[in-house]
């Protein structure tokens, strides 16, 4: 009896170039069953490094095993691999039931137009809608992507920016949906640049950032470094003099700085403990807050943070 | 899996993308575009009924006009767009990661392309021998017209893979290559699909055609040979490209 296929995936000194421009720099890791998230911001070689695994782009350096094999070459691994690309375009022609079944056949998937219909249901989608892929909504269409990648019942899943476009509630499903594939022992690999987004995805965690993985791990442990980190933050108010003061004097801010006679910034620890404590000074002291501006919170922010460390 | 569990997969999938492309390309805009080429192509041989030789007339319009812009236009609108639109449009991330031959999706876009370049271009080429009463013309019009749209349709489709904005490309290709080469010297029509179908064409009785390349028996041969060599062409290059 066959060994049962491991669902995992290896990237082994990987770096991808296209002429001067270095697009993933020397990555290496492994990762098995369950969900794992990789973040970065834009431009970060996320996408690139999601291609490269699943044999759509071959890297300029280093080698890609998924599933012990190397979905380059072996055409035969891809009936194992499911993904959901970045692109929004679709076959304008198709119909959400077509456009899963075609995938479906194009797996060898017994009955294609019923496992389709099961796949669009699952992502809560009818089966039955005579409109073209064109006339749904992004969020429709990106759940139509997930579902031809589903349909197959694959080993390994690779999610490229899978919650673009979605509702909350629609992304709480897809998030559970992911969860659950990842609990059932798949190999989960979903891409995201929104910090938030993936902290509800899952424990691991890959960061890229400028084309090189920044950080690998769990993700609560990031996290903290992440939160624990300085934060500068810009406050608009009506009485700034008062309210910075007030963050100063309880410890929530350990630096200020104002900035004319409406506005004032300052320097924090705890990002959270700010956030709570920001609203209750300022009704305290009958002070209007206009606006609340983190000015270095972006991601790529984040990352040389994390990078540094 | 069992080899006839792998041969009726392969078919199916091969079926299955056939289907896709014909859908993909099948357009309003296009047909009646080609459907108007292949309605002027009738036209001119409504004209040429008047001509005092009506066969030779017959002949030339279907070499000039039908062999040399109605069907390469056609095989090129359709053929660069079966596989290019594709690449263009970033889809052929859904098709690349299936467990398909790679043969397959080069061979559906010819297939695709030659059924639609067919009924649309090559029948037209022919009923212009029939609109201008050569009868004896009309069925070497439509060998010729269809064994060029095949040809036709493998170089398009390998373009298709191989360059951005592949039409341009391809409609230098037609007016440079096709036309002008062709007439260029003697012997020259042999580097030219335009020159085997002409070789083709001029099995009809009683008519001369020029630029011809050769015998009719080698254009039987090098016309397919040229599709195929389109699809293997375009094959190689799917198989070793970065899908976008």
């Amino acid at each position: 009896m066959a060994a049962p296929i491991e669902p995992r995936v290896v990237a082994e000194g990987v770096s991808k170039w296209f002429g001067a421009l270095v697009a993933v720099s020397d990555i290496s890791f492994d990762v098995g069953a369950g969900v794992t998230a990789l973040l970065g911001p834009n431009g970060a070689g996320k996408s690139t490094m999601l291609r490269m695994l699943c044999g759509l782009a071959r890297p300029s350096q280093g080698s890609v095993r998924a599933l012990g094999r190397d979905p380059r070459t072996d055409t035969s691994v891809t009936r194992l691999i499911g993904l959901v690309p970045q692109q929004e375009s679709v076959f304008e022609p198709l119909t959400a039931h077509r456009f899963v079944a075609l995938a479906a056949t194009l797996h060898g998937v017994p009955e294609p137009g019923a496992a389709a219909a099961r796949m669009l249901e699952t992502v809560d989608l009818d089966p039955t809608d005579p409109r073209k892929l064109p006339a749904y909504s992004k969020g429709m269409r990106q759940r139509v992507k997930v579902a031809q990648a589903i349909v197959h019942d694959p080993h390994v899943l690779v999610l490229d920016e899978p919650l673009t476009g979605l509702d909350p509630r629609q992304r709480a499903d897809m998030v559970a949906l992911f969860r659950r594939l990842g609990s059932e022992g798949r190999c989960v690999i979903v891409s995201s640049h929104v910090l938030d987004e993936v902290e509800r995805l899952g424990s691991q965690i890959l960061v890229m950032s400028q084309g090189r993985l920044a950080a690998a791990g769990d993700f609560h442990e990031l996290r903290a470094l992440m939160d624990d980190r300085p934060l500068r933050v810009r406050v608009r108010t009506d009485r700034p003099r008062e309210v910075a003061g007030a963050l100063l004097e309880g410890g929530t801010a350990v630096g200020v700085r104002l900035d004319g006679d409406d506005a004032f910034e300052l320097d924090t620890n705890d990002a959270r403990a700010l956030a709570h404590a920001l609203a209750p000074v300022a009704r305290d002291r009958g002070a209007r807050l206009f606006e609340v501006h983190p000015l270095d919170a972006d991601l790529e922010g984040v990352f040389r943070y994390v990078v540094e460390r | 899996m069992s080899a006839s569990a792998i041969r009726t997969s392969a078919r199916g999938s091969l079926a299955a993308l056939y289907r896709l492309l014909l859908r993909t390309q099948i357009t309003v805009p296009r047909l009646v575009g080609i459907a108007t080429l292949g309605a002027l192509s009738v036209i001119i041989g409504v004209f040429a009924r008047w001509d005092s030789d009506p066969s030779q007339a017959a002949a030339d319009a279907v070499s000039s006009y039908g062999l040399g812009l109605v069907v390469p236009l056609a095989a090129l609108w359709l053929g660069t767009s079966a596989i290019g639109d594709l690449v263009d449009d970033r889809l052929l991330v859904y098709l690349w990661l299936k467990p398909v031959p790679r043969w397959q999706l080069p061979a559906a876009g010819v297939l695709a392309t030659a059924t639609v370049v067919v009924p649309l271009a090559a029948l037209p080429v022919a009923a212009t021998a029939l609109a201008a009463g050569a009868n004896d013309v009309a069925l070497p019009a439509l060998l010729a017209a269809s064994l060029a749209g095949f040809a036709y349709a493998g170089v398009f489709v390998a373009a298709g893979f191989w360059f951005r904005r592949a039409a341009w490309w391809g409609l230098a290709f037609v007016l440079l290559w096709e036309n002008a080469v062709a007439n260029l010297a003697e012997g020259s029509a042999r580097l030219t699909v335009v020159g085997w179908a002409n070789s083709v064409l001029a099995t009809a009785p009683d008519v001369e055609v020029t630029p011809s390349a050769g015998s009719a028996t080698v254009a039987f041969i090098v016309l397919p040979a040229v599709a195929v060599t389109g699809w293997l062409v375009a094959t190689w290059r799917y198989q070793r490209a970065d899908i976008d």
